[in-house]
Formats: C-alpha cells, structure tokens, sequence
C-alpha cells in the first residue's frame, strides 16, 4: 500500500515538469505534424535562462522564472521562423524534418556547451519552505510546481478546446487549405501556438533544472520519453499527452522505489513499442 | 604513429556502419536511429564472449554478429510495419535501452567503471596496429562491393522497388516485409561486426562511448555525402569523422587549452551542417538517383 | 458444358464502420474470357476487388480460387501470395516506382523469386536473352517515347502499371478502370493485347469500368453492382436492358 500512495506522491510531483514538455511538444506535434527534436533544446534553455537571472543577475528563484519562461517562447518562436517554417515551405517531409531538427538540437546544444561549459548549474530556491502534507514532506518549489502545472495544464486545454484560438488552431492542424480559405492567418495561430509550446517548455526545463542540475544534456536526455509520451498519448492530443505523462510519472517512481530509475526508463521504453506495434494491428 | 593508426581505423569503423546506413536508408528506406545500439551491443557482446568466457576472438566476433542479428530481427518484426516517424523512434528507443542496460547491469559489463581488457587477435609487435587496421578494411571492402553490387541486380531493384512504392510491389508478388525484415537484421547485424571489431580496438569498454554521437555521426556523413550512393557514405566519413578527429586532431596546431573545445565545436558544425543540407540539398553532395524530370 | 470458375465467392461481407460496403452472396469468375463489374459510384467495386486479392480482409464469407486442378482458399494467404498464384489486379489510380526506368519496371516483374535474395547480389549474373526478348515484345505494342527511360506522362504510368500485370502471367485478371487516365487508342491497344492473351493462353479478366461502351464491346458476361450486392448478371445485352440496372445506373451516366 505504501508502495502504491507513495508512487502517487513521488510521481506526480516528478511528473509535474514532464507534463508540461509534453503538451507542450504535443502541441507542435499536433499543428505541424513533425516531430520537434530541437524541443529539447528548449527546456535546457529555460533552465539555463533562469539560472542566468538567478546567478548574474541576481533574481529569486520565482522572479527569475518570468523572464525566463518568455526567452524560452521567443526562442520557440524563433526556430520555428527561421528554420522551421522555411523548411516546411520547401516540402521537407516528415522523416526528413526530424533529421533537420535534430541538427538543429545538436547545434543549439553544443553551442550552449560552448558558452556555459560542461558543469552543471544549480538552479535553487535560496530560502526553501518545508511544509507537511497529509504526512508527508514538501518544499514549496514543489507545490510551485504542481500549482503552476495545475494552473498552466487547465489554462491550456482551456485555450485548445474553448477559444477561438483554440478553434483555428485546430482548424489549421486538421485541414491547412480549408482554415486559410477560411481567413484564418496560418502564420499569426503558429507562431502563437509555437510561442506557448516554447514557454511551457522553458517552465519545465526551471523545474527539471531546480529538481535536479542544470546540464548542457538535460533536454536531450528527456526528449525521447516525451516523444513516446506524445505518440503514446495519441498523436497530438494534448489530454491524452496529460494522461499519459502522469501514468509514466507514477510508473517510473514506483519502478524506481523497488530497483532503479535506469529500469523505470528501459520498462516505459518497452512498453512504448509494444503500444506502437498494437496500434498498427488495430489499424 | 600507434594513435594514428587507432583513427584511421575509427574512420574505417565510420565507413563501414555508414556504409551499412546507406543500405537500409537510401536503399530501403528504413529510418534507423539506433545504429550505437546495434554497433554497441555487438562490441559489448564481443567483449564479454571474450574475455569473460574466454572464447577465441573469431568464435566472439561471430557470435556477438549473430546475437545483434537476432536482436534486430525481433526489433524489426515489431516495429518495420509502421511509418517512418515510428521506426525513426523505436530504433532510438532500442538504443537507449541498450546504453541503459550496460549502465545498470555491473555485473555484465562492469557498468560506469568500464570492461577490459580486449586484447587484438593478433600480436606483430609493431605491425599489430597497421593489421588490425587492414582486417576492418577488407570487412568495409566486403559492404563496399555488396552495396556497389546491389546498383544492378534484381535484388537492388527489389529493394528499389520497396522503397518507392511498397504496396505496389506487395501487389506485384513480391513479399516485401519478409524481404525488409532480412535486410535489415543482415545489415544491421553488420553494425553489431563492426561493432566487435571495435571492441579489440578500444580495448576497454566504457557506456559513454556508446553514447547517441556516434547514431549521428553515421546519420551527419551519410546525409551530406548522399544517402543514395555507396562512395556519398565514405566521402561523408571524411569530411566529418576524417577531418575532425583524423586531420585536425593528428596535425593541426591547437593550444591545450582550446583542444577541449574541438569536440564541442565539432558537434555544432555537425548540427549546422545537417540543418543546411537538408534544406537546401537534401540528397548530398553527390546528389540524387536520376529522377525524372 | 459449363466451364468451372476459376473464382468462387460466397456469402461475403465487409463493413467500414458499420456501414456494409460489400455484400455479395454468390458470385463465379472466370467462366467467360472477359467479364465486366459495373455499377454507380460507390457501389463497393473497388472494395470487392480488394477482398479477392486479399489487400482487404473479408469480414465473413468464402473465397475460393481454382488456377487449375487445385483449390485453394484464398482467406488463408497473403497479399502476394495471392498475386504469386496467379491472381493479379492493376490499380485504379496511377502507381509508379519512382526511380525505376520502364525497363527495370518490367524485369522486376519477371525476376523469380530466387533470384531477388540477399545473396543472389554476389552470384555470378547470367545472361537473361530470354527476358529481355519477352519485355522487347510487349513493349512493341505500346508507343512508349522512350522505353529505357522513365514513364513520363500519366498514361505512360497506367500502361506500364497494366503491362506488369500482364507479365506476371496471371491466371486472373483483376482490372479497375483501365481507361481512367489512359488516352481512347491506348486503351483500344491494351484491349486487344488482353483479347489476344486470353485467346491465346489460360487467362481471365475481370473489368472494373464506367466506360460503358468499353464493357460492351469486349465483355461476354456483365454482373451489376449497387449498394454492395449484385442485383443482375449476363450477357451485355440482358444486363443493358434490366430494369433495375436502367433504374439505378443508366439514367446517371452518358452512353
């Protein structure tokens, strides 16, 4: 029993930064049909972003996530302006795109290596809170994370599902000539949505960095659990992204109270190509 | 001179598992992300059949190829149905699970601290190197004349034919999956070869050099060489792996301190490299079948 | 005497999300040199003819095929397997292997199985006279621009798509709409290669078409499709003047 309350607590908190990587992957994924292998690059910039705040600048910790999550949006944006879009314009197909961007993710990360060098950052709430919840510890970094992933989570599937935003958003993703006919600026809704797929990303990487380090690697090392979670989840739904990051939080942290997170990481890999190989039967 | 050898002897290694991506992506169309799987499962394997059971070097090298064989044929059978984007991530899903497997399992593969020693096949004093480098070329001449072969038989144009349009030759008679799944265990079980010959080159064996570079450094030279010719894969090598860890690495005069920089550098050129050809050349400097048109 | 089918189909059904798309309960191909499938859009002819070459898996049904003193059931194999007995189909919309030239295009269609192996790449190659004069001779009735080259126009790909067929040698002959994309003389020369072919050797055909009079001219036995089921079959003359085929179809196309 213990087992089971504690891979709740333990996962949905640790699940927290991974939900929101994931919808917002998804997000992309769902408009543009590509997988964005550069998304990685966009969690460790916003830890690096915030860190940056925090260490030269002087920041707090919950100051510097502002700025941060904003850099992490423009940065989105800017890949998708100038080398995303081009690249779509020209017809490069889906295989081809993730090649494309996993160069793209290559070149941000080593570029990144350069500036800030091999050792890790340290992203920190400099005066944490403890606080006791139905018997169990909690920092307040932690019920940061879990409101602000509540928050942003119920904000997001409110602006997908019930705004006009939403609507043309879902419009472009499921027929492109028939929403632009429609009047709807294909341009203006990407850049939107590419623009919260990015900050929602920077948010996860502040909370992956402040978890744990802030390494040139960290976005890599998570981008391929999140792939698998978004096609998983059912390609580009953004519930079923939720869904299925939140099973895979509490999966791995009871994976890893009995042996080791390494294991909790090849079973979810298992699990995914199994899920691959029965959806093409019931295709 | 003995360090000289050890690269040129990386770039061989290079050529031949690129030479192998050749096949399965420009010739079939397979997308396969997990190549440091295969090559790394098949080094590992050699290395342990070796030096912990003691098998001779040949027995090892076959066994460890047979093994990744196997292993790629029960990955393709799951998996070479489905699109692209979905090979593209379980191959890379299948290589991660491989990497974590050595790291976990100590007992195996003596995990982070490393596994050795795996001593060459031979020992001619000073000529071990310069031989050892001569038996990984005649295995890369071997891929090099099969994939040069391959441009005129009816089994290129089988393969040719797969590629461009499945259902089509399905409806011809032709058993398509069967021959896909083949081909890819072969091929792929020859990057677990190369793989083993690795092993003796290393001599010891860490989890990082199995680490995702080395799936990218195939995928970087294959794209910008051309993926549809067998000479794009070698001219790749050397522009990436030849000039970087061969030319500058062995003559350029870089101060200490900035020699930790070269491999970071050389990574964001890679990127930068990758991003532009594919999308401005996507065939390569040697450029596409002769398409219509 | 009554020739024996070469294709029994019995009681088979197959439904796209609830909606019954085929529905035949008996059906025998093969009894006449060439047969026709007409029917309005929609009527499920293309999704027959994938549940015989087994692209389709049949929801319930049997589907028995004879090349010649053997019965097999077809709902036991596979696609190629199916095409590999001798039962061939050429596809309504154009198919093309894109960096084939007309030439391998055709080979590949004669390359036996055992030499298409991943070995086979280091056996010595034989010379194959014996192939290239049969592909030299289909290709003589066709005016292909340059036959060494690639297909270039939409007809050239539908041509070569039902010249591939033809070089299978196929017991059985599934064509779904010949005409669509092919210009009048083309498809006239196809017709009378595949009249000879069926005179000549033990070949059936079975058209898909909406060219009407293209049915007429070279059918002996016309079967009528609507909403999945065969409501009439029989000569041209006796299918032309049905009533219910006069209800259902003629009054929609021009003839």
């Amino acid at each position: 029993m213990w087992l089971l309350t504690d891979s709740i607590y333990i996962g949905l908190i640790q699940a927290a930064p991974l939900i929101l990587a994931t919808m917002g992957f998804t997000l992309i994924y769902y408009l543009n049909g590509f997988i964005n292998v550069t998304y990685a690059e966009n969690i460790t910039f916003g830890a690096y972003f915030a860190s940056v705040f925090q260490t030269f600048l002087g920041f707090g910790f919950f100051v510097s996530i502002v700025p941060a999550v904003l850099l992490a949006g423009l940065f989105s944006v800017l890949t998708f302006v100038c080398v995303f879009r081009p690249a779509m314009a020209r017809g490069v197909g889906p295989t081809e795109m993730i090649i494309l961007s996993v160069g793209l993710s290559f070149f941000f990360r080593y570029g990144a290596t350069l500036v800030f060098g091999n050792n890790p950052y340290f992203l920190e709430n400099a005066n944490p809170q403890y606080w006791t919840v139905l018997g169990k510890g909690i920092t307040d970094t932690q019920v940061a994370a879990l409101t602000l992933v509540a928050v942003v989570t119920i904000g997001l599937l409110f602006f997908i599902y019930r705004t006009r935003w939403g609507e043309m958003m879902r419009a472009l993703a499921n027929n492109r000539d028939l929403a632009e006919a429609s009047g709807i600026d294909p341009a203006r809704v990407s850049m939107l949505i590419w623009f919260i797929a990015g900050a929602a990303g920077g948010l996860a990487g502040i909370f992956f960095g402040v978890f744990a380090l802030v390494t040139p690697l960290m976005g890599w090392n998570m981008i391929l659990i999140i792939i698998m979670l978004s096609i998983v989840g059912g390609i580009g739904s953004v519930r079923g992204a939720l869904i299925a990051s939140v099973a895979a939080g509490i999966l791995t942290a009871a994976i890893t109270l009995v042996s080791q997170p390494l294991y909790a990481e090849i079973i979810l890999l298992l699990v995914f190509i199994g899920v691959l190989r029965l959806r093409w039967k019931r295709a | 001179m003995a360090y000289l050898y050890f690269s040129l002897a990386l770039v061989a290694v290079y050529i031949g598992i690129t030479l192998l991506l050749h096949l399965q992506f420009g010739r079939v169309g397979i997308v396969n992300f997990g190549v440091v799987g295969f090559w790394g499962l098949g080094m590992y394997a050699h290395g342990v059949f070796m030096v912990t059971l003691g098998l001779p070097w040949l027995v090892a090298l076959l066994l460890a190829t047979l093994l990744v064989g196997l292993f790629a044929l029960a990955l393709g059978a799951l998996v070479l149905r489905l699109d692209g984007q979905s090979v593209l991530v379980a191959t890379l899903a299948f290589a991660t699970i491989v990497l974590h497997l050595v790291t976990t399992e100590k007992w195996l593969t003596g995990g982070v601290v490393g596994f050795g020693t795996i001593e060459y096949p031979f020992d001619f004093g000073a000529a071990t190197e310069p031989a050892y480098l001569a038996l990984i070329l005649a295995f890369v001449a071997v891929v090099l004349v099969y994939a040069l072969r391959l441009d005129s038989s009816a089994y290129g144009r089988l393969l040719s034919a797969i590629r461009d349009n499945e259902p089509l030759a399905h409806g011809l008679g032709k058993p398509t999956f069967r021959h896909k799944l083949i081909f890819f265990a072969v091929t792929s079980a020859g990057m677990g070869l190369f793989g083993g010959l690795s092993a003796s080159l290393n001599q010891f064996l860490t989890p990082n050099m199995i680490a995702p570079g080395v799936t990218f450094t195939a995928w970087i030279a294959l794209v910008l060489g051309g993926k549809d010719h067998p000479w794009g894969a070698i001219i790749g090598v050397c522009a990436t792996v030849g000039l970087f860890d061969v030319f500058i690495e062995t003559f350029a005069p870089i101060p200490a301190d900035y020699a930790l920089l070269v491999p970071n550098i050389k990574l964001m050129l890679y990127g930068a490299f990758l991003v532009v050809i594919m999308l401005y050349r996507p065939s390569g400097v040697l450029g596409g079948y002769g398409r219509r048109g | 005497m009554t020739v024996e089918a070469k294709l029994s189909i019995a009681g088979l059904e197959k439904s796209f999300v609830g909606r019954k798309v085929v529905s035949v309960d008996r059906l025998e191909i093969g009894r006449h040199g060439i047969e026709g499938l007409i029917g309005p859009n929609g009527a499920g002819k293309t999704t027959l003819m994938g549940l015989i070459t087994r692209k389709l898996k049949a929801d319930a049904g049997t589907l028995i095929y004879r090349p010649g003193g053997t019965e097999i059931d077809l709902r036991q194999m596979s696609m190629d397997q199916v095409a590999r007995a001798g039962l061939v189909k050429t596809n309504q919309v154009i198919q093309d292997f894109e960096t084939l030239s007309i030439r391998d295009s055709l080979r590949l269609a004669l390359a036996p199985a055992e030499r298409e192996q991943f070995w086979t790449v280091f056996t010595k190659r034989r010379k194959r006279d014996a192939v290239e004069a049969e592909i030299d001779e289909i290709l003589s009735h066709f005016p292909f621009e340059n036959p060494n080259g690639d297909a270039r126009s939409a007809g050239e790909k539908k041509l070569l798509d039902i010249i591939r067929c033809l070089l299978l040698k196929p017991k059985v002959l599934l064509m779904d709409e010949p005409t669509a994309g092919l210009p009048d003389d083309l498809t006239r020369a196809v017709m009378t290669l595949v009249q000879k072919k069926v005179a000549e050797e033990d070949l059936k055909v079975f058209i898909i078409e909406h060219d009407l009079d293209l049915i007429w001219d070279y059918c002996a036995h016309v079967n009528f499709l609507a909403d999945g089921r065969l409501l009439c079959s029989g000569t041209p003359q006796e299918v032309k003047d049905h009533p219910v085929v006069v209800e259902k179809y003629m009054g929609v196309v021009d003839v």
